[in-house]
């Protein structure tokens, strides 16, 4: 598999910062699992963090505070265990009880991932169709699975806020080139997307959206109320 | 602030310490790493906008997490500042999600969360700690000044305007010393490999 589009440069600093909101963290980490070259990138960049830690002016603690940590050292570490990993997390934005199911078995996903709850696939438009992930703390984005069989043409679009997408089967081009397995992309709102769908196979991709997708054109504008994104 | 400080003696002294933690549980040692590491945690946590109670207790955390996880701990990988980097942003990420979810809320792991994968084989292993040598080198090949637009651009609050101003450069030359810093450091990192 050859990974030919990469999350930008200040994408992957701020995931090796810690900074990123949880769902841009999500789709970066995504391309991550599949892209070697940019998971030597991220540990540079923790080792960039971890000089810019040694070089920070040292801030004096309270008083006391070595001795009651010291006076910890010898209890249990409860969180060691990780006893909470392989129950579902109760999630933040509730997609309500019924008919969730963990993510286990969706291809190219991370693995803490797997762990996640998704709502059943809601139709979005002819031949596409997605799937929302429950995610485990607050954040700017909505996460989702979106499949869309071979050859579709997605509207012409445009976006209110950035997205953030990470292919996981199949592909998609448009005129920023061709994208599979592992390709990110993203999108903004002076990026205008003319999205085509692989021909052979139908196609997976993980989304983090903030804002909404606006369509463009007359008939777009038409559908819009009519379209789920 | 030279990056490529993991190789000095100095810094081979923090990775020894760790070591002696995880082989000996060396209470002594440990105090030395807390002596050193928990004020600059502080001041990590205080940049991120942290009160400072809150930054002193996310400090003291780190450092026990330090403690418990020193047996994982592995000097040809992470060179001992990155690693304690790493286990500070965790910690910070964490308390965030815990703030925001209510202090009884059961929360994921945010150390899987930084896991490529879930179980590194051998080869994984192997292929990481020739990562650990080849990212030294390569950010000791930097130039200061690309490395210190690297190095600010951490802080969140940090937008590249604000790294104008206390580098006084025009901000282009941020963003282009930004880029340049970046797209060095990923030919470096192809050359090695």
């Amino acid at each position: 598999m050859t990974i030919r589009h990469h999350p930008p440069a200040d994408l992957l600093t701020s995931y090796a910062a810690g900074t990123l909101d949880l769902g841009d963290h999500i789709a970066v980490a995504t391309h991550l699992s599949a892209c070697p070259r940019c998971q030597a990138m991220a540990a540079a960049l923790e080792h960039v963090g971890g000089a810019v830690l040694t070089g920070l002016p040292p801030m004096p603690m309270t008083d006391g505070a070595l001795a009651r940590v010291t006076a910890r050292l010898d209890e249990p570490d409860r969180h060691s265990d990780h006893g909470n990993k392989d129950r579902a997390h109760p999630g933040h934005q509730d997609l309500g009880r019924t008919n969730r199911a963990p993510l286990d078995g969706v291809p190219g996903l991370p693995g803490f991932m797997r762990r996640y709850m998704a709502a059943p696939w809601i139709w979005v438009a002819p031949g596409v169709r997605m799937r929302p992930i429950q995610l485990p703390a607050a954040s700017d984005s909505r996460v989702f699975l979106l499949q869309s069989r071979p050859r579709t043409k997605m509207l012409e679009h445009t976006h209110t806020g950035t997205e953030l997408t990470c292919v996981l089967t199949g592909g998609f081009r448009h005129a920023a080139g061709d994208f599979g397995p592992g390709d990110f992309d993203w999108g903004d709102a002076e990026v205008r997307h003319d999205v085509t769908v692989a021909p052979s196979e139908t196609c997976l991709c993980l989304v983090a959206m903030r804002g909404e997708v606006r369509l463009r054109g007359f008939w777009g504008a038409l559908i819009q109320p009519f379209i789920r994104l | 602030m030279p990056a490529d400080a993991e190789a000095t003696p100095d810094n081979e002294d923090w990775s020894h310490a760790i070591a002696a933690v995880a082989a000996h549980r060396d209470r002594a040692a440990f105090a030395r790493l807390f002596a050193h590491f928990a004020p600059l945690t502080k001041s990590l946590m205080r940049r991120s906008g942290l009160p400072e109670s809150t930054a002193d207790e996310l400090a003291q955390e780190t450092l026990l997490l330090v403690w418990r996880k020193a047996s994982l701990f592995d000097p040809a990988t992470a060179g001992a500042s990155a690693w304690i980097f790493t286990i500070a942003r965790n910690v910070r990420i964490s308390a965030h999600r815990r703030g925001l979810a209510g202090a009884l809320a059961e929360l994921p792991d945010v150390d899987a969360s930084f896991q490529p994968d879930d179980s590194p084989g051998p080869e994984t292993r192997v292929a990481t700690a020739q990562a650990g040598r080849r990212v030294r080198a390569a950010l000791a090949k930097l130039s200061d000044a690309q490395r210190r637009v690297l190095e600010l651009s951490f802080f969140e609050e940090k937008a590249h305007g604000d790294i104008a101003r206390i580098l006084q450069i025009p901000l282009g030359t941020v963003k282009s010393r930004a880029r340049l810093a970046m797209s060095r450091m990923r030919e470096l990192l192809d050359e090695f490999s």
